[in-house]
């Protein structure tokens, strides 16, 4: 197999923190041990045509392999992650629960991380944003509870650290200087434990190389 | 192999009656011709055991079969879809990419979906909702104009119907009665589609016909739309 191709972008809002999504299939591909290339984009580039034929959503990452092109990070996660070994456990049982804690990831727990990134950093300036703050955290913090109490004093979700755990911790990270985290002392420890991962601080490392792109004309905003 | 068990509420609020999650799954089982049973919940004892151990977050579809439990109404698809034959393509790339399709509908194209139902819905009587409508609206917007442009004159999302499919017309089906379900004849046609199969009817009349429990103390007023209520809107 040639060595697949992922594109990112060259300058990001997050300061290199690796929040931008190309950062879980990096971490996914470090996992597995597998090398990649990378094509990189200016700022604004994704929403051009020869992206969106890529990924019509004008997002990174997209993934090209072999002739597959593929985009949504949780799909490319589980595609390396059937490459394996490593993200997904050897027994049917076991990987159709990591895939559900993929799922749980994005479709249950970001929707809620993000509504508060989005009323706090793109909504911060509206006159109504203070008022309906309490509400965005007192959903989310439903969400945090549950997982909090799900993990209780596990290291991973189940079992073996798998693609559910990658894309769990990944999604987390947003939360990172919110403070909310401090109320739940077994979800940050499982974070740090994803973030000491060789694999996290390779993909996090090449991530930040990658940025040697200006921000665009205007920013910051 | 014993018959799957999925569990589904017995009552709730009439804007959500064809719309919660178990309809995804009954769906996909009723695709592949598996045949399944139901373990009824009364509203509020999701948030409960013993459901709570099936599902850390207190909600449904869960799924059960000899020895396994799930829960994410995705990953509930995904696991049917790949345990029985017709909604994924057998050959690798095409599998790759009816995933790919679930992702999309599940994280790209619902969270703005469901941030329209908490300001409609939930919300709607918030005074930061009505403000907060148009971009909402925008965001939702943008991405039916690239799921739009990408479907195109297909019939389905990339080959014959799949799992992809599937999660991404349930989705689109929340903005049913909105001014966003009919701003491309393409994507109405698309969901019309997806609802048109007989598999799709018979899941939507199996979970409409469960709805025989009662609406839990103080949500009475949930029961029925405020016009078939006598009130003014």
């Amino acid at each position: 197999m040639t060595r697949p191709l992922i594109t990112a972008y060259n300058w990001a809002p997050d300061e290199g923190r690796g929040l931008v999504r190309d950062m879980r299939v990096r971490w996914a591909l470090e996992e597995v041990g597998q090398p990649y290339g990378v094509r990189h984009l200016n700022w604004g580039e994704q929403k051009e045509p020869a992206h969106r034929a890529r990924n019509p959503f004008g997002q990174v990452p997209a993934y090209e392999e072999d002739g597959l092109v593929l985009f949504e990070s949780g799909a490319i996660v589980l595609h390396i992650a059937e490459k394996g070994p490593g993200l997904f456990p050897e027994d049917e049982a076991g990987r159709a629960r990591a895939i559900e804690w993929m799922f749980a990831a994005l479709n249950t727990v970001e929707p809620v991380v993000w509504d508060l990134v989005m009323a706090k950093v793109i909504e911060g300036d509206k006159d109504w944003a203070k008022a309906r703050l309490p509400g965005v955290e007192t959903r989310l913090r439903e969400r945090l509870d549950e997982l909090s109490a799900r993990l209780g004093g596990a290291e991973w979700l189940d079992g073996g650290f798998s693609a559910g755990d990658l894309l769990m911790v990944q999604v987390l990270r947003n939360l990172s200087r919110s403070g909310i985290m401090d109320a739940y002392p077994n979800l940050t420890l499982y974070v740090a434990r994803g973030e000491a991962r060789l694999a996290f601080t390779r993909a996090l490392d090449a991530l930040r190389a990658g940025l040697t792109g200006k921000p665009p004309a205007g920013w910051p905003r | 192999m014993s018959k799957p068990v999925i569990t589904a509420f017995d009552w709730v609020p009439w804007f959500a009656r064809g719309l919660v999650r178990d309809l995804r799954v009954r769906w996909a089982l009723e695709e592949v011709g598996q045949d399944y049973d139901v373990r009824y919940l009364p509203q509020g004892s999701q948030k409960a055991l013993p459901h709570r151990a099936l599902q850390p977050f207190g909600q449904v579809p869960t799924y059960e079969r000899a020895g396994l439990t799930l829960f994410e109404s995705g990953a509930i698809v995904q696991h049917i879809a790949e345990t029985h034959d017709g909604l994924m393509p057998a050959e690798a790339g095409g599998r790759a990419r009816a995933i790919e399709w679930m992702y999309a509908a599940l994280n790209t194209v619902e969270p703005p979906i469901m941030d329209y139902a908490i300001a409609t819905l939930f919300e709607a009587e918030e005074p930061w909702s009505a403000p907060r409508l148009p971009s909402i609206m925008a965001r939702i917007a943008e991405r039916l104009d690239e799921l739009a442009r990408r479907l195109g004159e297909s019939e389905w999302l990339d080959g014959s119907f799949s799992a992809g499919d599937l999660l991404m017309i349930a989705v689109l089906r929340q903005l049913k009665g909105t001014p966003l379900s009919t701003a491309h004849d393409n994507l109405a046609g698309y969901v019309a589609r997806g609802e048109a199969r007989p598999a799709f009817q018979r899941a939507l009349a199996a979970q409409l016909a469960a709805f025989t429990g009662s609406p839990p103390s103080g949500y009475e007023f949930l029961d029925k739309p405020p016009q078939d209520q006598g009130e003014r809107q």
